[in-house]
């Protein structure tokens, strides 16, 4: 995921454990994530038909659902789907407006 | 002495012979067993050798407790029995690599016995609860039977909504199968190759029509119905519904307001212009 740093690309958590801030803390200090979480206390769940984990969803720079996995898809289809979306989003901004 | 001996294995000989072929209940427990043991081969299996021997005694098997079930119609194991050859052969479809039983499909056939003998059935939904999981057409065709045809409403209630479930399904290992062409061939293999391509060439939009209309008469007609691990037909509907039109590919994602691990309030509409990696986890 570090080469990703310099690319229009976010990875964002949605904790579901039904933490609140301080022990979602706790959570990611002890698992050392270097990602940025959403505490949840059943909303966000609820919203999203409380998806098993672990559940992935890469969404495109337009905030369109691209791609779903219930269950890890296995690294060279995540790098897959995550690349053609960011060259989609770069192909996107460079246009001249 | 010699003729005092053979009397007695005379004598011995009819219940020995007749102990060597156990009754049927007794050798539908043993296959039932057999499948157990199977599947526990290969959930501890650490090679690819290791786990097609697995699917072999269970590819084995399943053909035996079809015939076993066929041979005894009025034997009270025989309903489970074609069960049991069902929920074998789509663990074989779904977990292994073995490549089916070209045309004579065990499952397909116990499809047609449970839909000749048994369609009546109270037990019926143990049937559509498996049924669900396949891909083939007689699966389908299975479930609309069931529905149209069960006099229960409870069995008709499940077999719509795991109708809905199955096309639903169908349809998403279409898309994956796309990217896969390894997994594209194992399913030709099995499925033929003339049934995959009928299910490609398929309208995509109007095959979720159908799915969203049959799981909004789960939602309606057989909204109290109890599913059996909880929960009712109609809410489980309901959910499925909100699934398919709110947090399926194509839609846009529902946004997100909350607190980060820091205390700090954000939104996932924040990250408009960026790809995001939306992960749902928990820690154990």
């Amino acid at each position: 995921m570090k080469k990703l740093e310099e690319k229009p690309f976010a990875m964002i958590g949605v904790n579901c454990n039904n933490f609140d801030a301080k022990k979602l803390k706790a959570a990611v200090e002890k698992h050392n994530l270097n990602w940025r979480s959403f505490a949840d206390q059943g909303a966000i769940n609820e919203k999203w038909n409380s998806p098993p984990t672990p559940t992935y969803y890469v969404l495109d720079h337009k905030g369109v659902i691209r791609f779903k996995w219930v269950g890890a898809p296995g690294e060279k289809a995540l790098d897959s789907a995550l690349d053609k979306l960011i060259q989609e989003a770069e192909k996107d901004t460079k246009k001249p407006k | 002495m010699t003729h005092i001996g053979g009397i007695l294995v005379l004598l011995l000989g009819l219940p020995v012979a007749a102990r060597d072929e156990p009754q049927p209940a007794e050798q539908y427990k043993t296959l039932v067993k057999e499948f157990g043991v199977a599947a526990q081969g290969l959930w501890n299996a650490t090679t690819d050798d290791e786990r097609m021997k697995a699917a072999e005694r269970v590819a084995k098997s399943t053909p035996q407790l079809l015939e076993l079930a066929e041979k005894n119609p009025n034997e009270p194991f025989a309903f489970d029995a074609l069960v049991q050859v069902i929920t074998q052969e789509l663990w074989l479809e779904n977990n292994t690599l073995h490549p089916g039983f070209g045309k004579d499909s065990p499952s397909v056939r116990a499809l047609a016995i449970l839909t000749r003998d048994h369609i009546k059935s109270d037990k019926l939904s143990d049937a559509t609860r498996r049924v669900q999981y396949g891909f083939r057409k007689e699966c389908e065709t299975f479930l609309r039977t069931v529905m149209e045809k069960s006099p229960h409403k409870e069995v008709q209630a499940l077999a719509c909504l795991r109708l809905a479930q199955f096309l639903s399904a169908r349809l998403q290992r279409l898309d994956i199968l796309k990217d896969k062409p390894e997994l594209a061939k194992r399913y030709e293999g099995i499925f033929g190759k003339d049934y995959l391509e009928a299910l490609q060439r398929q309208d995509r939009d109007k095959a979720i029509e159908e799915v969203e209309g049959l799981f909004e008469q789960a939602a309606e007609k057989y909204a109290d119905v109890k599913q059996p691990f909880g929960g009712t037909v109609g809410e489980r509907a309901k959910s499925e519904l909100y699934e398919i039109r709110n947090l399926s590919v194509g839609k846009v994602a529902p946004d997100i307001d909350g607190e980060d691990q820091d205390g700090k309030r954000f939104k996932l509409s924040d990250y408009r212009g960026k790809v995001v990696l939306l992960y749902f986890w928990s820690e154990f």
